[in-house]
């Protein structure tokens, strides 16, 4: 279902002399695109960087006398998994909370696939898929009328029949009548994942996805958001678990006190600062990204 | 010839989702929230409907003015028992829950999310303004004519948009649900206090005065006025308009402090 607004990029592959054109679909940028090797193998390699689907500028978010979100900036490639990492209250939600429309910034310039979001919010809104920290939905509508009205919203009309086969990808075509609170915290996520998506979003923005989550779900959650990313789509998420950006995630940025400190792959993360002292000194053995985390952020517990 | 330039894209038209499919699917949604809602409809219903047989017998309908004024007052209770208690404390509820957060990062304007449960709300005060007039009728042995029986649908529609508006108001000043629910019982207690107590006179002169010009009553003069249109005068004018400046001020009030997060 999702095509991550790719279908939009072409490249001329072939210019003949009579001056027609060959059009081919433009590569995601970014992504570690599966190509053969001379053996025969299958092989990871960069394609080119192109132009980024969230461009974020000097973003600043502040409620009443207190910054949250302090001149931010760092931009989105298609067909990647950003995570923006950060200790309780660091700015992450407000960043995001920022992006989706759902708080003013206070400065700074926003660009989602093209789209100022500040001053066409709803546009925006359009191209982009949301689920938020905690969702709710109305307690009064089963599972197939919330699917209808979120796809409605999104511009989407969906039939009955389409609506059974998308609960039934997901695993939850027994509960299609049942309200959304009657659903484990598993399928609330799917479902919410599904409605997410269900209009093929340029960019997927994603709060704590596998929060409160059994290990099972969050596995199986990570699965569907791998998919996603490998059927072309773009990911901006917030998470608690290193260990799960250190695996999912293409970059990530370390948010704290509203100040983005830095942003890099997992793997040069951890190069460029494993021989950092503040890292080596809660390192035990090998350097995790957690223990750069905690290194840059510290190791006090924030409320 | 091979070349590997970008060509431009599509021009992107920025165009948001069609707003007949946005509004459509939210009226559909909070259609059916409002027929799950039928057994709270008929329970708003008990009080207009006690105090129409309360006030069967001839010396107290004359109390209050009339049958058309008994009709009014049972009618505004009616439409402020839904609105007050309904309307502000399902909109508060779903704040706190962050249904409207979820809604917000939708394409959705927000005046559509608004604009359809209100729809919905005004469904509901025509519903129960078209039963208490017609029970009304029975109790109170009057027979409106069509005419009347329009312009009493136009009335409830006016009716219902005080009291929403003051309900708007109430969810604008007030941010937690339990809040919410704590003032809509005192403020529907105080009015149908006064509606009752003061517009019988009981209360005395000044609280008879008092009780003819708040929401409640405005609205009842209203009624009472379109149910016996032979006997309109200035005091049912002013009551129209006394009726367009609560719900300037109170939709004012409660639009200007909306929030539509409650943290």
């Amino acid at each position: 279902m999702l095509r991550g607004g790719q279908a939009l990029a072409y490249v001329i592959a072939e210019e003949h002399d009579d001056g027609s054109l060959l059009l081919a679909p433009e590569p995601v940028p970014g992504v570690r695109e599966t190509v053969p090797a001379e053996d025969g193998r299958a092989a990871a390699v960069a394609v080119s960087d192109a132009a980024a689907i969230l461009q974020v500028r000097d973003l600043t978010v502040a409620y009443g006398p207190k910054t949250a979100v302090d001149t931010v900036s760092f931009e989105i490639r298609r067909g990647e998994i950003f995570g923006l990492l950060g200790p309780n209250g660091a700015g992450k939600t407000s960043t995001l909370s920022a992006i989706e429309g759902l708080v003013k910034p206070q400065a700074g310039t926003i660009l989602l696939d093209g789209i100022d979001s500040r001053r066409h919010p709803n546009q925006a809104r359009a191209r982009m898929g949301v689920q938020l920290q905690a969702t709710s939905f109305q307690s009064e509508l089963k599972i197939s009328e919330i699917v209808r009205l979120y796809a409605g919203l999104y511009g989407v009309e969906l039939s009955g029949q389409q609506i059974a086969e998308g609960l039934r990808a997901i695993g939850l075509e027994g509960e299609a009548h049942k309200p959304f609170k009657q659903l484990s915290g598993g399928q609330q996520q799917r479902l919410s994942l599904y409605i997410a998506v269900v209009h093929d979003p340029a960019l997927l923005l994603l709060d704590e996805p596998t929060a409160g989550l059994d290990p099972q779900s969050r596995r199986q959650l990570w699965g569907r958001i791998e998919h996603i990313r490998r059927e072309g789509g773009s990911i901006l998420l917030t998470t608690h678990s290193m260990e799960e950006a250190q695996a999912v995630c293409d970059r990530v940025a370390i948010i704290d006190n509203g100040t983005l400190l830095t942003t890099e792959t997992p793997h040069d993360l951890i190069e460029k600062h494993k021989d950092d002292p503040r890292v080596r000194e809660v390192a035990h053995g090998k350097v995790t990204l957690e223990d750069v985390f905690i290194g840059l952020t510290g190791s006090e517990i924030r409320d | 010839m091979t070349s590997s330039r970008t060509v431009a894209r599509p021009p992107n038209t920025g165009a948001g989702p069609p707003l007949r499919l946005v509004f459509s699917s939210l009226l559909r949604a909070d259609f059916l929230v409002f027929l799950q809602h039928r057994r709270a409809l008929i329970i708003s219903m008990l009080l207009p409907v006690f105090v129409l047989i309360s006030t069967s017998g001839s010396k107290a309908t004359d109390k209050f003015g009339g049958a058309e004024f008994v009709i009014g007052l049972a009618i505004a209770y009616g439409l402020l028992s839904t609105s007050l208690i309904g309307y502000a404390l399902t909109v508060a509820r779903d704040r706190e829950k962050g249904v409207f957060q979820r809604l917000r990062v939708t394409p959705a304007p927000t005046w559509t999310i608004m604009t359809s449960r209100l729809a919905m709300q005004a469904l509901a005060n025509l519903l129960i303004a078209i039963a208490v007039v017609i029970i009304g009728s029975l109790i109170h042995h009057i027979s409106p004519s069509p005419g009347q029986y329009v312009l009493v649908l136009l009335v409830s529609i006016l009716a219902g948009a005080v009291f929403l508006s003051l309900a708007q108001a109430l969810v604008g000043l007030v941010k937690s649900a339990d809040s919410v629910q704590a003032w809509a019982r005192v403020l529907f207690a105080v009015l149908i206090l006064l509606g009752l107590l003061g517009q019988s006179g009981a209360l005395g002169a000044f609280w008879s005065s008092v009780a003819r010009w708040t929401p409640v009553g405005v609205v009842m003069t209203l009624f009472a006025g379109v149910l016996n249109l032979h006997a309109w005068d200035s005091r049912d004018t002013l009551s129209l308009l006394a009726c367009f400046g609560y719900i300037v001020v109170f939709a004012g009030i409660g639009i200007r402090w909306f929030q539509w997060d409650a943290r």
